[in-house]
């Protein structure tokens, strides 16, 4: 669990991982990108973001977790982690 | 765009099913006896509308004595499946070959990978005495983000549980129940080789377009005759050609897992007639706006079902290729 880690720590682990998993080019995902919108992944890579997020950051996410609003973006995922770590 | 066909309703009708009829069938003999110089067809059929339309126009294309009919039940299948098939063959006087594949798929494999991913999300799970089916998490139609796949185990008494699969457990499911289409696929060549005749393929355009098919399963086949055809038009086709009405009225099902599960849930998230509609103005560029007016929905959920459909095109891509082989040339 990462309780302590700052806002720019997760952020970097989450633009990382998108990165790693999508085979876009270094910077071509910005933190605000809507990532689902523009079709980086499909519904196996959002399954496959999910266990990650799980596993990296100790979270446990619920069904109704599972909206646009909590993924759509880096900075959307690393707002989510957040809360989630902070309730 | 200015001479194309207001958006309506009715847009992607067949303006005559007889006509179309004689196009593919036309093309059927053409493709089959000229070019690939066999002597007939094999059909698979499972009682479903697309197998059944499949079967009457490959009658129509060679005839009642060259057209043979193959049934593969195994042992999740429905039984409605084998009784719905045998009516048609009937109807159309077709010879039926019955092939049950629960041994080969036993001996795959199949059965015992499948249900041990399903014990480890209900460790309860006993294939004796439940049933499963693998369906998707609906609500994701309208919005950007992908739908998740869940599990549904039912026990005898009916209740049931569900649970979204993580990737490890939905990629063995599927991939263990694909051995269903794949051995299919191998008994319907076993008999096309044997008889010199073609495996008719059975995929409608949905299926094909948006990936609703097992590579090398049932997406393999010599010839797809209703694959360009919208499921509506399949319907169309099944009037026109005297398919039993009892096939007709069936609720499409995948007829996959041990519980019944339409393709509705486990696919499409849309009635499939609705499906055809948007479908078309989405693969012909009609503005949202003009779809949503028809449809009495608002333009911006349209954009969104576009944009669902370009992103199931755009993922399947890899089902619709054949092997790459242009990596090196003198």
């Amino acid at each position: 669990m990462t309780m302590g880690a700052d806002v720019e720590s997760i952020k970097s682990r989450v633009k990382e991982y998108i990165q790693q998993a999508t085979y876009v080019e270094k910077d071509k995902i910005k933190d605000d990108s809507l990532i689902f919108k523009e079709g980086y992944f499909d519904s196996m890579g959002f399954v496959v973001l999910i266990t990650f997020l799980e596993e990296s950051f100790g979270i446990k996410t619920t069904d109704s977790d599972l909206v646009e609003e909590n993924f759509e973006s880096i900075n959307a995922i690393t707002d989510f982690i957040i809360r989630k770590n902070g309730n | 765009m200015k001479d194309r066909k207001p958006f309506s309703k009715e847009i992607i009708l067949l303006d005559s099913p007889e006509k179309t009829t004689e196009a593919i069938v036309e093309k059927l003999r053409r493709d089959v006896l000229v070019n690939f110089k066999r002597q007939g067809a094999i059909v698979g059929i499972s009682g479903g509308i697309d197998s059944s339309v499949c079967l009457a126009l490959a009658v129509r294309a060679f005839g009642t004595d060259k057209v043979t009919g193959i049934i593969m039940p195994e042992k999740d299948s429905s039984p409605d499946s084998e009784e719905l098939a045998l009516e048609l063959a009937g109807v159309f006087g077709v010879r039926t070959i019955k092939e049950v594949i629960t041994g080969a798929l036993d001996g795959f494999g199949c059965y015992r990978r499948r249900d041990e991913a399903v014990k480890r999300v209900f460790p309860e799970y006993d294939p004796a005495s439940y049933k499963m089916k693998i369906g998707i998490r609906q609500s994701g139609l309208y919005n950007n983000l992908p739908p998740l796949f869940t599990l549904s185990i039912i026990d005898s008494k009916g209740v049931q549980q569900d649970k979204i699969l993580n990737a490890r457990d939905y990629l063995q499911i599927v991939a263990a129940s694909n051995f269903k289409q794949r051995s299919r696929m191998s008994i319907l060549y076993y008999h096309a080789e044997a008889m010199h005749y073609a495996v008719i393929g059975t995929p409608n355009k949905h299926e094909q377009e948006q990936g609703f098919f097992v590579k090398y399963g049932d997406g393999a086949a010599d010839v797809m005759p209703i694959g360009n055809l919208y499921k509506t038009q399949v319907y169309q086709l099944a009037e026109y050609l005297g398919v039993p009405q009892s096939i007709i009225d069936r609720t499409p099902t995948t007829d996959t897992y041990s519980a019944t599960q339409t393709q509705e849930e486990f696919f499409y998230q849309l009635p499939v007639r609705l499906m055809d509609i948007y479908w078309y103005g989405f693969e012909n560029n009609y503005p949202p706006e003009e779809v949503a007016e028809v449809m009495g929905e608002t333009a911006e959920r349209v954009e969104a079902l576009f944009r669902n459909f370009e992103r199931k095109r755009k993922t399947t891509d890899y089902l619709r290729m054949p092997p790459l082989r242009d990596y090196y040339s003198e």
